[in-house]
C-alpha cells in the first residue's frame, strides 16, 4: 500500500496556485490522501517595514498586501490609526471611502471569478472579467491617479476629491454592470459541465469554518450570516440597504454564488453612496501633510473590517513615539488557507484547482 | 482514375512533349524511364499531401486565433502578414532558433520519438482521404478496399506517443498526463469502432469511397445520429480539446504529458493536434455528411465546406467550454457512449437487413 502513494508538489511554480503557493500532495491515483500547504514565498515584512516608518507611512505597505483589493487593505490601516489618535473624519471623506472600498470589492470578486474560470479550464471568461474590471480601474484611475496601488486613504480624509467626470463614470458603468454580470455569471452557471464540477467539492461544515477562523464568502457560503459590514457597522454601512448573501451547502459552487451576489449588493451600494455624498471637507484640515509625520500615539487600536476575502483589521500598539510600537495584520486568507487539508482530502486532483481557488487567496496578505 | 495515374500520365505526356527519351534502358523488363517517372510521381504526391496537411494547419491555428480573440473581445494576431496571417510562421521560426532543451533523467530516445510518433500518423492520415469525386478524378492518393480500417489505425496511433513522451520525461505531472490520456483513450475508442462497424454495415464496405457514394441518397448522420454523437465526441476527446483535454489539463497537470516540451519538438506536437483537428473534422464529414457529394460545386468544394463546419464546432467547444473531472469523463465513456453505440450498432444492422444493405 505504501509504495502506491505518490507525493507531488504542487507549486510554487504552478499555473493555478494563484501566486506562490506551494501544497506537498500525496496521491494514492487520482486521489488526495493528504494535502499540506507551505507559504512563506512572497514573505515582505510588511509589518516590520512599517513599524519603522511613521504612521503614515505604513500605508504603502497595506496597499502591497491584498495587491487586487488595496483600498480595503487601506482602509483597515486607516481606520486603525483614526482610532488611535482620535481624529475626526469629515462625513464626505467617509462616504468616498465607503464607495471606493466596494468598488475595489467588485474588481477584486471579478479577478477571482475570471482565475477560477482558467483553472475550471474555461478561457473565456477571464477575459470578460478583466474587461469588467478595467473599467473600475479607469474610474479608480480618474479618481486617484493609480490603478493598482493607491495610496489614496489619508489620515483624516482622502487625499484627492472625486471630480463631476468620475461621477459620470461611476453611473454609466452602474447601468450596464448587472447586464455584463448576468452573462459572466450565465457562462458559469448554466454550463452542466462547471455546475457538476464544483457541486458537492471542497466541503466545509460550519464547525469547520469556526474552527480554523474562516471568514468572509467562504464562511458565508457555509451557512453562517457573518458580514463585519452588518454585524459592527464601520463607515456609513448602517445607512445603507444591503443583503449578505449565505448558502448553506459549503461547496464551491456556493462560494460562487455568494461572490456574485456579494458583487450585486456592492455594485446596489455604490449607486446608494453615490447619491448621499454631502458636500464639504474630504479632509481634516488639522491633518494636512506636513502634519502627517510628526503624528504621536500611544495606545492599542483594532478595527475589523470585511475585506473581499474575509475580516481583515490592524492591531495597533503605539508607544508615545511617531512611529508605531507594534503592526499586527489580522489577514483573512492566512486564516483561510489553513483549511485546505480538510477541504481536498479524498477528494481527486481536478477537485484541488477547483477548491484553491475558490478561497480565493492572494499571497501578498497571506506572507505579509 | 487514380490521382496517381492521372499526375504519371501529366508527366509521361510532359516528356513526351520535349522529346526526352531515357527509354532505351531496362531493368527486370520494366523500362528505367517508367520507373524514374514512377518515382518522381510517387515524390510528388508526398509533398502534395504534405502540403495540403500544413495549409490545412496554417489555416486552422489562424482561423483559431482570431476566432477565440474575437470571443474574447480581443484583436488576435494582427502584425506579421496581412492581418496577421503569418503569424504562425514566424512562430515556426521562433522554435526552430530554440535551444533544444531536455531533462537529463529523461529517457532520451523515447523522448525524441514520441513528438513523431503523434505527428506522422496524422499526415499519413490524408493520404487515404477522397478529396474529388471519384467518377471525375480520384483525388486519393492510396486508394484500395480497406481505407477506412486504415485511417481508423492511423488516428489511434497518437495516443501511443502521447503516452511514450509522458513517461519518458521523467516528471510527475508528465505521467499523470499519460496515464490520463491512456485511460481517456480507453474509455472513447471502444464506442467509436463500434460506432464505426454501424457505418460500415449500411455502407456494405470499408472503403471510404463506397461509403461516400452510399450516402448518395440520404446523409449517414440521419439514421446514425446516435454513432455521430458518439463518433464526434470521440473525435473531440482524441484531440484533447476542451471539454475532454484531461491529459494535457493546463491548469491542474501543467500541460500534462507535453510539460517538458519545447522548441521544436513542441512545435511538431502543436502541428499534430492541429493537423488532427483538419483530418478529424474530414473524416467525420466523409462518414456521416457525404464528403465529396453534392449539387453544383465540384467535389473537393463540397468536402472541405463539410469539414470546415466541424472546426467551426469543434474551436466552438474549445472557447466556450470548461474541463470535466477524470471520472465524469471515465462515465461519459464507459457508461453512456458504449451503451448508446451498441443500440445504434442493433439500429443500423436492423435498417440493414430490412433494406438489404445499401439504401
Amino acid at each position: 500500500m505504501e509504495d502506491k502513494i505518490v507525493e507531488v508538489n504542487f507549486g510554487p511554480q504552478h499555473p493555478s496556485t494563484h501566486g506562490v503557493l506551494r501544497i506537498k500532495v500525496k496521491l494514492d491515483g487520482e486521489i488526495i490522501v493528504d494535502a499540506q500547504p507551505v507559504i512563506g514565498y512572497l514573505h515582505r515584512n510588511a509589518e516590520k517595514l512599517s513599524e519603522m516608518g511613521g504612521y503614515p507611512k505604513g500605508m504603502i505597505y497595506m496597499d502591497r498586501l491584498d495587491y487586487v483589493a488595496a483600498l480595503n487593505m487601506e482602509l483597515g490601516y486607516v481606520m486603525s490609526v483614526e482610532q488611535l489618535m482620535d481624529v475626526q473624519v469629515p462625513e464626505r471623506a467617509l462616504w468616498i471611502r465607503m464607495m471606493m472600498v466596494e468598488l475595489n470589492r467588485i474588481a477584486s470578486h471579478l479577478i477571482w471569478l475570471g482565475t477560477h474560470g482558467l483553472d475550471m479550464g474555461m478561457l473565456t471568461p477571464f477575459f470578460y472579467c478583466f474587461s469588467e474590471r478595467e473599467k473600475i480601474l479607469r474610474i479608480f484611475d480618474e479618481i486617484t491617479g493609480s490603478r493598482l496601488l493607491y495610496n489614496y486613504f489619508a489620515v483624516g480624509g482622502v487625499y484627492s476629491d472625486i471630480t463631476p467626470k468620475s461621477v459620470e463614470m461611476i453611473k454609466e458603468w452602474y447601468g450596464n454592470f448587472y447586464k455584463r454580470l448576468e452573462e459572466i455569471q450565465s457562462i458559469f452557471a448554466k454550463s452542466y459541465i462547471y455546475v457538476q464540477r464544483t457541486k458537492n467539492v471542497g466541503k466545509l461544515s460550519a464547525e469547520d469554518v469556526l474552527s480554523y477562523g474562516i471568514t468572509g464568502p467562504m464562511q458565508r457560503a457555509s451557512g453562517m450570516k457573518r458580514d463585519v459590514r452588518k454585524d459592527n457597522p464601520y463607515l456609513f454601512y448602517d445607512k445603507i440597504n444591503f443583503d449578505v448573501p449565505t448558502r448553506g451547502e459549503g461547496d464551491v459552487y456556493a462560494r460562487f454564488l455568494v461572490r456574485i451576489e456579494e458583487m450585486r449588493q456592492s455594485a446596489s451600494i455604490v449607486n446608494q453612496v453615490v447619491g448621499k455624498i454631502p458636500q464639504g471637507d474630504f479632509y481634516n484640515k488639522k491633518y494636512s501633510k506636513p502634519m502627517l509625520v510628526r503624528l504621536k500615539a500611544t495606545g492599542e487600536s483594532y478595527v475589523p473590517t470585511e475585506s473581499p476575502k474575509g475580516e481583515f483589521g490592524v492591531h495597533l500598539i503605539g508607544d508615545g513615539s511617531s512611529i508605531p510600537y507594534r503592526v499586527r495584520i489580522r489577514s483573512p486568507s492566512f486564516a483561510n488557507l489553513s483549511s485546505i487539508p480538510t477541504m481536498l482530502k479524498g477528494y481527486k486532483i481536478a477537485d484541488l484547482t477547483a477548491s484553491v481557488s475558490s478561497i480565493d487567496p492572494v499571497f501578498g496578505e497571506v506572507d505579509r | 482514375m487514380n490521382l496517381f495515374f492521372f499526375l504519371m500520365s501529366i508527366l509521361y505526356g510532359i516528356l513526351k512533349f520535349l522529346h526526352i527519351n531515357f527509354i532505351p534502358y531496362s531493368y527486370n523488363g520494366i523500362p528505367v524511364g517508367l520507373w524514374i517517372a514512377y518515382l518522381i510521381v510517387a515524390a510528388v504526391e508526398v509533398v502534395l499531401v504534405f502540403a495540403i496537411a500544413m495549409v490545412a494547419v496554417i489555416i486552422i491555428v489562424y482561423v483559431f486565433r482570431k476566432y477565440m480573440a474575437d470571443v474574447q473581445n480581443r484583436i488576435g494576431p494582427n502584425r506579421i502578414g496581412p492581418w496577421g496571417s503569418l503569424q504562425l510562421i514566424a512562430d515556426v521560426f521562433k522554435l526552430l532558433q530554440k535551444q533544444d532543451l531536455m531533462p537529463t533523467s529523461a529517457d532520451r530516445l523515447a523522448f525524441k520519438v514520441a513528438p513523431y510518433i503523434i505527428f506522422t500518423p496524422v499526415i499519413l492520415g490524408f493520404v487515404v482521404i477522397p478529396f474529388g469525386n471519384v467518377s471525375i478524378l480520384n483525388l486519393m492518393v492510396v486508394n484500395f478496399n480497406y481505407t477506412i480500417l486504415f485511417l481508423i489505425a492511423f488516428m489511434t496511433v497518437a495516443p501511443v506517443g502521447e503516452i511514450i513522451g509522458g513517461l519518458a520525461s521523467h516528471n510527475k505531472f508528465s505521467l499523470y498526463g499519460a496515464m490520463r490520456s491512456a485511460a481517456q483513450d480507453m474509455g472513447f475508442e471502444v464506442p467509436m469502432l463500434i460506432s464505426l462497424i454501424s457505418v460500415i454495415i449500411l455502407a456494405g464496405s470499408y472503403s471510404a469511397n463506397d461509403i461516400v457514394i452510399a450516402q448518395r441518397v440520404i446523409p449517414f448522420i440521419i439514421p446514425e445520429i446516435l454513432g455521430f454523437i458518439v463518433f464526434f465526441l470521440a473525435m473531440i476527446a482524441r484531440q484533447s480539446i476542451p471539454p475532454f483535454d484531461l491529459p494535457e489539463s493546463g491548469s491542474e497537470l501543467v500541460s500534462g504529458f507535453s510539460t517538458e516540451y519545447s522548441g521544436m519538438r513542441y512545435g511538431i506536437l502543436y502541428m499534430g493536434n492541429f493537423g488532427f483537428m483538419a483530418l478529424a473534422s474530414f473524416v467525420v464529414a466523409v462518414i456521416y455528411l457525404g464528403g465529396w457529394e453534392g449539387p453544383i460545386f465540384p467535389g473537393t468544394v463540397w468536402l472541405v465546406i463539410k469539414g470546415a463546419v466541424f472546426i467551426i464546432i469543434f474551436l466552438l467547444t474549445w472557447v466556450s467550454l470548461g474541463r470535466v473531472r477524470i471520472d465524469q469523463l471515465l462515465n461519459i465513456g464507459w457508461k453512456y457512449l458504449l451503451p448508446l453505440s451498441i443500440i445504434n450498432l442493433l439500429i443500423s444492422a436492423g435498417i440493414a437487413l430490412y433494406f438489404g444493405g445499401v439504401f
